[in-house]
């Protein structure tokens, strides 16, 4: 299609920008140059998918061979997929415009189960064939990394090939060998043949799956070589390893719009619920130098004025406070904010709070995640009580006002009780507030109080957990409104019906692939948004393919049976999680692995604080 | 402090950047290209840049004007060189000088409109169009209502020449016509089928129809 066309039918379409490429630190090449384009697809929005650090550092890591070509591709809104598919526009990389269709590798990350249909309809829109058996030649390959690859089988149908893991080294061996394969002629089953044998490369066509009369998974069984379990990647020095120090910078806001620097992989705390404190293992840091050196940098490159400091949980980094006195040096004078997410309760200084007040003030925001104690002892939330109240006290008395907390329902062995709890301990922050002497005066104070649905997840020690029903969601949300009898606590929470789609995906086996090909025939589509959600059509694609979501998502899972992602090692053992299940189930607490080593299994990477001195 | 005026041109890519994320690019650009920006005083100190005239998305500018502050040390030549240095494709700075003409005085602007067609029946429509005495269509207000107004006497100048039309507009505080007004009532109050066109806006000009400095 020519440009001017093309141009016009960008003008017709909310936010051009989304669409029109040329940011600032984009990358742009002589297609003839390079062996190997590379289209890296965020099944997303570009507001979303530009916000995402891994596409960031990957981005710029395979730009920085001359003989590859990354460029960006995002999930076109609604009102621009009509009009891609009205004017047979192809879905394209937005340095070139060309159709990704003619490119060596698509590559989706796929950082949350609800945006699976997209990554069919950027298939589609590509003009290629939905799933990995049709489509034989050599290119374009397939490939998706991410938390979800961590359980791939609903995806397996459609993907050729999965990164298991962190991504920087493990890509770049399956693009030189890609190189190999084509400049010998080989065959697509060649590469990926040969490609299931690079460590943390799972090949789900390689795999077998048998399942027993109950449905639930019997076998999996490996072929052509195919290592029967595959073992994810971790990059092992931090301080070495590839950070961009450029970020391409968008025109139109997105949802981060800001420098997001890394400090650490991996999180110490372990609470039972959180699939990223489990398979991003082991913690590994960054020294203050290296990150003050690349936060500069890439302030210098982008022109932006806000870092924001990027781990699981920002004060355990054991730098933290030097770390601030370093960049406060050339960030104050420059105009530039920092902020700091992810703060825990429990070790939130008075010193740190006065440093983040000489930069920025906003809300602070806090995540108990349960309502009583003995139910953040089953989730293994390492804070009391008195830890959360005292935090607000000093937060109250530096002048801040308002406090967002977030819980989850639906915990296992969760009660009425712990809902309750969750209003009462809302009401003691608000009670906090207005004993204080030296509060702020002629203020009110405002507790918000955001609600999730829990959703299991695999390789947490909660993977043999039933979800809760909807109809429970319900009940419980309902009950948990009637428990707030105040104005100065505000409730929000998460529609349960995608909790609910979510927790099928999450544990689901390789026959989900056909339930989400016939949800997306149904015009299913960006399932993550409210305005586009249809829990119908998907009832209905589970009904049309014989399965009930049930059967994923709210069954209890026996400690022996195989689960449909037991054969990719993530470095935490099966073992481990049995007894981290049991532990919960007696709401014993386990020490972070600062304190104690809880023998997880991450050790067998041999990098990280399992090697730390104590 | 220092008053400074930077001329640039907006094309290519550019065009789908609209006023508002402007704003945010040039501040951006002008940290990268570190140049010593004067910040406003106040709770929320942010660096100080106004746009002579808004520029619609998707509209090219060839004369356009951005007004900044800086520290006094800084002097033009080296703004000029360290912003080119760090605008992308699409952005060309032409110069940086002191700023002459207050914006008020701001009343007319000069667009360049090229039609990707080469019928001259399309043009002679145009052309008979343009002429008419009254050309009424309907504006939405800043209120959010709508009036009618007549085109036809707003135009200062029109022309056309192989596949492009030149117009003379109001523009500025006072009154502002937006090409894509015309072109709509055209494509609307005619037979004429549509055809893609690109706009740029070529000058801005003060009362007197001189070049605005």
């Amino acid at each position: 299609m020519d440009n001017k066309r093309f141009e016009q039918l960008l003008l017709a379409v909310q936010k051009p920008g989304r669409y029109s490429g040329g940011e600032v630190n984009s990358i742009v090449k002589n297609k003839g140059d390079v062996d190997v384009r590379f289209a890296f697809c965020f099944p997303d929005t570009y507001e979303i998918g530009m916000s995402h650090l891994g596409m960031k550092i990957l981005y710029s890591q395979f730009n920085k061979r001359e003989d590859i070509w990354c460029e960006r591709v995002f999930a076109p809104w609604i009102d621009f997929e009509k009009v891609m598919r009205e004017n047979n526009i192809p879905l394209f990389g937005l340095e070139s415009r060309d159709s990704i269709a003619e490119f060596d590798f698509i590559g989706f990350t796929m950082q949350y189960e609800m945006c699976y249909t997209n990554v069919l309809n950027m298939l589609d829109l590509a003009g290629l064939p939905l799933k990995s058996c049709d489509r034989n030649a050599l290119s374009p390959i397939v490939v998706a990394g991410g938390p979800c690859a961590c359980n791939p089988e609903p995806l397996a149908d459609f993907i050729d090939l999965f990164f298991l893991g962190e991504g920087e080294e493990v890509d770049l061996e399956v693009i030189d060998l890609y190189k190999e394969v084509k400049k010998s002629g080989g065959s697509k089953q060649e590469f990926l043949c040969r490609a299931a044998k690079i460590e943390g490369v799972y090949v789900p066509s390689l795999y077998d799956v048998a399942y027993n009369e109950d449905g639930t998974v019997k076998s999996v069984t490996p072929s052509d070589g195919a290592p029967a379990t595959v073992k994810k990647r971790i990059i092992k020095d931090m301080d070495s390893a590839y950070y961009p120090d450029k970020f391409v910078v968008p025109y139109i806001e997105i949802v981060h719009d800001r420098i997001v620097q890394e400090i650490f992989r991996g999180c110490i705390r372990g609470c039972r619920f959180c699939q990223a404190g489990y398979i991003y293992r082991p913690v590994r840091e960054k020294s203050a130098d290296t990150v003050n050196r690349q936060a500069r940098d890439l302030c210098a490159s982008s022109g932006y004025d806000e870092i924001s400091m990027s781990s699981l949980s920002t004060s355990d980094y054991r730098e933290l406070e030097p770390l601030l006195n370093k960049m406060l040096e050339w960030t104050e004078p420059n105009h530039i904010s920092l902020a700091l997410p992810s703060l825990r309760i429990d070790n939130f200084s008075d010193e740190l709070l006065q440093k983040i007040n000489h930069v920025r003030k906003s809300g602070l925001t806090f995540a108990p995640e349960a309502g009583t104690q003995r139910l953040r002892d089953v989730i293994n939330k390492n804070i009391t009580e008195e830890e959360i109240l005292r935090t607000c006290r000093t937060a109250f008395a530096g002048g801040y006002t308002a406090v967002k907390l977030y819980f989850m329902l639906g915990l296992p062995t969760e009660t009425d009780e712990d809902l309750k709890g969750i209003a009462d301990l809302g009401q003691k922050i608000v009670n906090e507030f207005y004993a204080l002497e030296n509060r702020p005066r002629g203020k009110s104070v405002t507790v918000t109080i955001s609600v999730a649905t829990f959703v299991p997840k695999p390789f947490t020690p909660f993977e043999f957990e039933p979800q809760i029903t909807k109809a429970e969601m319900e009940r419980k949300q309902q009950y948990l409104r009637s428990c707030i009898t105040t104005k100065k606590i505000t409730l929000n929470w998460h529609d349960s019906s995608t909790s609910f789609l979510e927790g099928a995906f999450a544990r689901g086996d390789r026959r989900m692939g056909k339930i989400i090909e016939a949800a997306y025939k149904k015009g299913c589509r960006f399932d993550g948004w409210s305005e586009c959600f249809d829990l119908e059509k998907w009832l209905q694609a589970f009904e049309e393919c014989g399965i009930s979501p049930d059967f994923y998502s709210a069954r209890k899972r026996e400690f022996d049976e195989v689960n449909p992602w037991d054969h990719l090692d993530y470095g935490v053992t099966k073992r481990f999680l049995t007894a981290q299940n049991k532990l919960a189930h007696k709401a014993v607490t386990t020490p972070n692995c600062r304190e104690k080593c809880a023998g997880c299994g991450a050790d067998c990477y041999g990098e990280g604080v399992c090697y730390e001195k104590r | 402090m220092k008053n400074v005026r930077i001329f640039f041109t907006k094309s290519g890519r550019m065009k789908f950047v609209s006023h508002l994320d402007m704003n945010r690019f040039m501040s951006r650009a002008l940290k990268r290209a570190e140049i010593p920006i004067w910040y406003t005083e106040g709770y929320n100190p942010h660096p100080y840049i106004n746009f002579a005239l808004p520029l619609s998305l998707g509209f090219e500018g060839r004369y356009e004007i951005m007004d900044i502050k800086t520290e006094d040390e800084i002097g033009f030549d080296e703004i000029f060189k360290r912003l080119s240095a760090v605008c992308p494709d699409g952005i060309k700075i032409l110069s940086v000088s002191e700023p002459i003409d207050k914006t008020a005085r701001i009343a007319f602007a000069r667009f360049e409109i090229v039609f990707d067609t080469k019928s001259s029946v399309f043009f002679e429509h145009l052309q008979a169009f343009l002429d008419r005495e009254s050309i009424v269509c309907t504006k939405t207000t800043k209120k959010g209502g709508s009036k009618e107004i007549d085109l036809a006497p707003k135009i200062r100048q029109k022309n056309i020449s192989d596949n492009t039309l030149m117009l003379l507009l109001p523009a500025g505080p006072q009154e502002n016509i937006n090409p894509t007004l015309l072109l709509d009532a055209f494509f609307e109050q005619t037979d004429s089928e549509y055809v893609c066109y690109c706009v740029t806006r070529t000058e801005i000009l003060d009362d007197g129809l001189n070049l605005f400095r």
